[in-house]
């Protein structure tokens, strides 16, 4: 259940980030893990995370929620990433010790920690996103500006079946392990217990495919007229300005990547 | 092609592929409880590509990955090009007439590897200096100690995982389609994919198993000569 | 005027040899509330699919017939038209959830959103459906998160906000609760009052008996019987042909035939058995028995 906050990453607050036009947001995104890329300086990440996320997280009134998804989801893996590849990167270099055949060196470190933080980055810029931007927001946005309908269904309608699922899911495994399923049997003992696990789960949940379907036809869900869109998204003068401040930064820090290399 | 491609998405393609994603992860997330050593966490995607076409099949991959990048493990998020031609490809094999019987969906289920060897490659290589956050990496760390280019020791790693991983997905996959009922089944655009041959199950069975074994002696095969070159 | 009219509809589902429905004939007038009764693989849902254009659109299979709505002919017809024409809610709740929208009120405007209707009339159109329906306080609630009674008047609110000539309801309560079904009824009664043209399948005959102007009853995919609720739903040949029928039916049945019920018209509901037994002259029930 604890998936259910997780998909949910929403946190309604009245903050200028939150009033920002979602494509805006989205351009920020996509723009700081461009940049990143792009820019020919190590320090890149680290200075679009302490100069530009971060602070952003404050602006709009997210910092804890978003302090916290940092600290539960995205460090451990980005550091997982560092561990594997400051160790079993083969970069020559200064070797910093060596145990057994590994032999982590100085270079293969700064590789690893550089290509964390690119992940660090990547992944806390849309975590700020989704929580400043709700799904229904974004989709009402991008279907305006030419995001078929069908899309933005399949998204919103896989965020909220997940949770459902995998409430389920934990259901037929907690009903399976009061019937005497043990994780920690043998193997051929826990392979075999995969069909009773995935099969219920599985069929349950096709059989709603067809009557589903019907529902959404029924209401005009393949109508060949130009959708409309119950929510009036704002997409100010402010916002257009940040889409080509953003659009123009990445192109300077891919020109900076040609010119110095 | 176009309106082939749009005939393949009728409305009970769009409903599917959610359904297919939310099983994608949660038979991922039981098989990592249950600690098996597959991932099995694209069944959705080839059940898509089965019955609703190579495109639809490719949609749910993608979205499916990057869906579980952002939900569940941030990792996951650049490999959405391995599961789009997951899909494709278990699409393209199963309107070829190769998922209707046991010993066709496991040549399926070997191609949809390859494929995926083939794609995750250059992911792992030019993103990731070859080292990811897998647990298979130790191969690829040991393979590259042994003195392997990089492209070789991940390639050859790849080859290792995925011929169980994606053979026991498509015999998954299948497994489901035949607890379909044929009513069930014509709604979806593409119901004669997984037409009944006919056929014994056990003189299938038997073909499957010898099918198997002969893939695992060519890919050893290949591995070699990967190897050696 | 009828609006809508069924002939000669025989229907076979793909993949299958017998056909679902047999010679079907069926004339609904404006305003009309008919319901439909029938044993279980009578052919009801099927009935109800092919008045609402999905078969044969959605579920292919082989139509032969013609079926007019409002003058329309459904096999010339698109499906995506032909909804505009006839609504169609059925009975799992559950599954009628579109799944792409948070709250009720977004989950009512996705039909609307769909068929391209301007914001504010669409703002218009929702409120007034759920007042109607009476689930204005529902509005910002997510859809999951309400019971199936609840879930089950969205979906008929969803169904009326796209403003359909021609309702179908397929055994909308029989998923329900006692509380589910009467806030679903609740509905379906003022949507009877407001003149609502409605085709209702529904075993609960108490209760069609309240609202229905005619009554069909299928078996095997043809009309064995037509009529008023108090023919059709008291008919002898409804026992005998494995329907279920109302309590009061029987029990009144019973007392005819040891000269305690002393109307022509047998009753179906609690009321009519109540008025029939009271002009019994002796001896009194006391009502006793009675809950």
């Amino acid at each position: 259940m604890a998936m259910h906050e997780r998909l949910s990453f929403y946190a309604k607050r009245d903050s200028i980030l939150h009033r920002l036009n979602p494509l805006t947001k989205l351009t920020l995104v996509f723009g700081f893990v461009l940049i990143s890329f792009f820019a020919p300086f190590y320090w890149t990440p680290h200075l679009l995370i302490l100069s530009g996320v971060i602070p952003l997280s404050f602006t709009g009134k997210v910092a804890r929620e978003y302090f916290n998804a940092s600290l539960r989801l995205i460090l451990p893996a980005a550091g997982f990433l560092f561990i594997m590849q400051a160790l079993f990167q083969p970069l020559e270099g200064e070797e910093l010790f060596r145990i057994g055949f590994l032999h982590p060196t100085k270079e293969s470190v700064m590789f690893a920690f550089a290509n964390a933080m690119r992940i660090f980055l990547m992944v806390s810029s849309f975590t700020l996103f989704l929580l400043t931007t709700h799904p229904s927001e974004l989709m009402s946005d991008l279907t305006r500006r030419g995001l078929p309908g069908q899309f933005a269904y399949v998204i919103i309608s896989t965020i909220q079946i997940l949770p459902q699922m995998q409430a389920k899911a934990q259901t037929i495994i907690s009903a399976q392990r009061s019937r005497g399923l043990d994780t920690q049997s043998s193997f051929l003992k826990r392979a075999g217990s995969l069909i009773p696990l995935v099969g219920p789960l599985v069929f349950g949940s096709l059989v709603e495919v067809e009557e589903r379907a019907i529902a959404i036809e029924a209401r005009g869900f393949t109508s060949t007229k130009t959708k409309t869109s119950l929510h009036e998204i704002p997409d100010t003068n402010s916002d257009k300005m940040i889409r080509w401040i953003l659009a123009a930064l990445v192109l300077i820090s891919l020109a900076l990547r040609l010119w110095l290399s | 092609m176009l309106n082939n491609i749009k005939k393949d998405f009728n409305t009970m393609t769009w409903v599917l592929i959610p359904v297919a994603i939310a099983i994608n992860i949660a038979i991922g997330q039981i098989v990592v409880t249950l600690k098996l050593p597959v991932f099995l966490d694209s069944v959705g995607t080839v059940l898509v590509g089965v019955l609703c076409g190579p495109w639809a099949g490719a949609l749910t991959g993608a979205l499916s990955n990057t869906i579980w990048g952002i939900a569940i493990d941030p990792n996951a998020l650049p490999w959405w090009p391995v599961a789009f031609f997951i899909g494709l490809v278990s699409g393209f094999m199963a309107k070829g007439g190769w998922f209707k019987s046991w010993w066709k969906v496991v040549v399926t289920g070997f191609v949809v590897a390859l494929t995926a060897a083939a794609a995750s490659t250059p992911i792992a290589v030019y993103l990731f200096g070859g080292i990811t956050a897998s647990g298979s990496s130790f191969i690829t760390a040991y393979l590259m100690q042994t003195g392997l280019g990089v492209f070789q020791a991940v390639f050859s790693t790849s080859f290792l995982v995925e011929p169980v991983d994606k053979i026991t997905t498509a015999m998954l996959a299948f497994a489901i389609v035949q607890g379909l009922s044929r009513r069930f089944i014509a709604r979806f655009p593409r119901p004669e994919n997984v037409e009944d041959e006919g056929g014994a199950n056990q003189t299938q069975l038997y073909i499957a198993i010898g099918v198997v074994v002969l893939l695992v002696l060519f890919a050893a095969f290949m591995l070699r000569n990967i190897l050696g070159g | 005027m009828a609006i809508v009219n069924l002939q000669n509809v025989t229907y076979t589902y793909p993949l299958t040899h017998s056909p679902v429905l047999q010679n079907i004939n069926l004339r609904v007038n404006e305003g009309q509330f008919v319901s439909i009764i029938g044993p279980n693989g009578a052919g009801k849902s099927t009935l109800c699919y092919t008045i609402a254009g999905f078969v044969p659109h959605f579920f292919k299979g082989e139509l032969t017939g013609t079926v007019e709505v409002a003058d329309n002919e459904s096999s010339k017809s698109n499906l995506h038209e032909w909804v505009l024409n006839v609504g169609l809610a059925f009975q799992n709740p559950f599954n009628q959830i579109s799944g792409a929208k948070y709250t009720v009120f977004e989950e009512l405007a996705f039909g609307l959103e769909n068929i391209g209707v301007p914001r504010d009339e669409m703002k218009v159109r929702v409120e007034d459906a759920m007042k109607l329906t009476g689930i204005s306080d529902l509005a910002d609630r997510s859809p999951y998160s309400l019971s199936g009674g609840q879930q089950q008047r969205v979906a008929l609110t969803s169904i009326l906000v796209m403003q359909p000539k021609v309702l179908v309801l397929d055994e909308p309560t029989s998923q329900m609760d006692p509380i589910g079904t009467r806030e679903v009824f609740g509905v379906i009664r003022k949507l009877a009052e407001q003149g609502m043209t409605v085709i209702l399948v529904e075993h609960k005959v108490e209760w069609i008996a309240q609202f229905a102007d005619r009554v069909i009853a299928l078996k095997d995919g043809q009309i064995l019987l037509e009529g008023t609720p108090g023919e059709v739903l008291t008919s002898p040949i409804l026992e005998q042909s494995g329907f279920g029928i109302s309590r009061y039916t029987s029990v009144a049945r019973k007392a005819q035939g040891i000269g305690l019920w002393k109307n022509d018209q047998l009753p179906v509901t609690l009321d009519e058995a109540v008025e029939g037994f009271a002009l019994t002259p002796s001896p009194s029930p006391r009502g006793r028995g009675e809950q």
